[in-house]
């Protein structure tokens, strides 16, 4: 895993900046979020693409394709929670009020 | 942070772009990210040995496909690659390569090339090998169809090395490992190549024995010309060492009374057994004849030309086949000599003196048997008693003044009949010869020294007009 994450900085530095754009803005947002029930479908989704990345279920090129789509989803949920709490942080305010 | 459900549910329009990104990512970074792991992969392998291998990558997925020469190397080499970083499945289709058995290598040599076939146990003795046949054999062609295969015997390379340093001795023939047997077949290149490839037989690595070793040699010849004109005996060809060569210019001066021996003999290993005995009888029977060639190809001895009288070819023929040492075989192609034309009494007896001025006849020490070294010189008394058929002849025997002397007298008188005895067997009537025994009381040098006795033990022919 860290000789994909050191082979392929540039694209997981791209995707954490992404993330934290988007984290950034979805505090002052005001645009519909994601259902409840859809958002635990998707969870759902992202846990066992995760367990087939792991138990290593998915062959060759796809399977590659899965871990680094992971990595980088990984990396855009991080890059989004610190751009959140970042702004909630730095600028309470907006956040709150709307 | 009460507020982080909230806008986690807004993070989803970032998916967009990011699926863009992965798809690009994905796009441009998998076939430098497997060339990158085919490399790391093949790097991990250097230590580990195989043969033909080839490492395909999938994604993260390493395909190894090899020849390994042991089940510990097949796993080693899986190892390997699973340590490299970044692999996450490996694909194992190595196997081992085939065992031989049995394991059979062999170097065959002909005009051109040489060539290796059958099995070799690694890459690096299948190498090494054939860079030895290429030093060893300087500028010869060498072809290599070894396969590798496993179950060669302990000590292989070594044996395998020097039977290669065989080869350059061989003019052609072939050389086979079967397991730990060695078999040898062919010709060698010179004389004594033989003897030198079987005795660097000696070296091989223990376990290893020599099952069949069927070299040829060229023919070891040794060959005598007796030359009447020139009163020149010439031998020439080979002898095995210096010993042998004394041993039978020796013997030839001794044989030979009245020829100068030319010796252009070479020395050379790969002497049949028993070399020596049979040549030093074969010039015995040449001694005999007026003009002849002795030649000696390994064990076969051939002798050719005239003898001096008729009953002599038969003679020298049985004789020959007596002495000769087991094994060997005789070809006589002997005519006889015209005879040579009629003289008179005072001519005989000046042949007779000629004669035996030339060469004395020799008998055993103390003893009254002819020995054989003499048979040429009375071969040609016969010969010229045959030229006087009208002529008497007084064979007489003298001793040295050592010992008593009616033992002298009687040993002279013994030796006498001795001579007659062969010139009767030889065909000459018995009646023209008388033997007469003088003992030592008729010295012709003085007895105080070597030299003078042995001037004094002699026979002498005297010729006396038919009454």
């Amino acid at each position: 895993m860290i000789f994909l994450a050191t082979f392929h900085w540039g694209w997981l530095l791209a995707t954490l900046l992404l993330g934290f754009a988007m984290g950034w803005i979805a505090v002052v947002h005001r645009g519909h979020g994601v259902s409840k029930p859809l958002a635990r479908w998707l969870a759902l989704l992202v846990a066992a693409l995760l367990a087939a990345a792991l138990t290593r279920a998915v062959p060759g090129r796809p399977g590659y394709w899965l871990d680094l789509g992971l990595l980088m989803f990984g990396l855009y949920l991080i890059g989004c929670l610190i751009g959140s709490c970042l702004r909630n942080w730095v600028l309470p305010g907006p956040a709150d009020a709307s | 942070m009460r507020g982080l459900g909230k806008w986690s549910s807004k993070w989803w329009p970032g998916t967009i772009p990011l699926a863009v990104l992965w798809a690009l990512a994905a796009w441009t970074s998998t076939s430098p990210f497997e060339t990158e792991l085919a490399g790391r992969s093949t790097a991990a392998l250097k230590t580990v040995l195989l043969d033909k291998s080839r490492v395909a990558v999938s994604g993260r997925d390493v395909t190894l496909a090899a020849d390994a020469f042991s089940e510990e190397g097949r796993h080693s080499a899986i190892a390997a690659i699973e340590a490299v970083p970044g692999v996450r499945l490996v694909n194992d289709e190595t196997r081992l390569i085939p065992e031989a058995s049995p394991f059979v290598w062999s170097a065959e040599r002909d005009v051109v090339r040489v060539t290796l076939t059958g099995s070799s146990p690694m890459p690096a003795t299948k190498a090494k090998l054939l860079d030895a046949a290429r030093a060893d054999l300087g500028g010869v062609e060498v072809v290599d169809q070894t396969h590798l295969a496993r179950g060669a015997p302990p000590g292989f390379d070594e044996a395998a090395l020097l039977l290669l340093a065989q080869i350059p001795k061989l003019k052609d023939g072939k050389i086979t490992i079967t397991d730990t047997k060695v078999g040898l077949s062919g010709m060698a290149r010179e004389l004594g190549g033989r003897e030198t490839i079987a005795a660097a037989l000696k070296n091989l690595p223990a376990g290893f024995s020599v099952a069949a070793n069927d070299i040829k040699a060229p023919p070891y010849i040794f060959q005598a010309y007796k030359d009447p004109v020139a009163l020149k005996l010439t031998l020439s060809g080979n002898v095995p060492d210096n010993t042998a060569r004394g041993a039978i210019v020796a013997a030839a001066g001794r044989k030979f009374f009245n020829e100068k021996v030319v010796d252009s003999l070479n020395i050379s290993l790969g002497a049949p057994s028993a070399f020596t005995n049979a040549v030093t009888p074969a010039l015995g029977a040449l001694s005999r004849l007026s003009t002849g060639t002795l030649v000696v190809t390994d064990r076969e001895v051939k002798l050719s030309g005239d003898a001096l009288y008729d009953a002599a070819p038969a003679q020298l023929r049985a004789n020959l086949v007596k002495d000769l040492p087991q094994g060997w075989r005789l070809k006589a192609d002997v005519s006889v000599k015209p005879a040579a034309a009629p003289v008179d009494a005072t001519v005989c007896q000046q042949l007779f003196s000629e004669l035996l001025g030339k060469g004395t006849i020799r008998f055993e020490s103390g003893r009254s048997s002819l020995d054989p070294d003499s048979a040429g010189l009375l071969d040609h008394l016969v010969e010229t008693a045959l030229r006087c058929p009208t002529a008497n002849i007084e064979v007489a025997g003298y001793t040295d003044s050592d010992g008593d002397s009616a033992a002298n007298q009687a040993l002279s008188e013994k030796r006498a009949q001795a001579v007659v005895d062969y010139l009767v067997k030889a065909g000459l009537p018995a009646s023209r010869f008388t033997a007469v025994g003088y003992g030592s009381t008729q010295p012709i040098a003085a007895n105080d020294s070597e030299e003078g006795k042995a001037r004094n033990r002699r026979i002498e022919f005297i010729v006396k007009e038919r009454p």
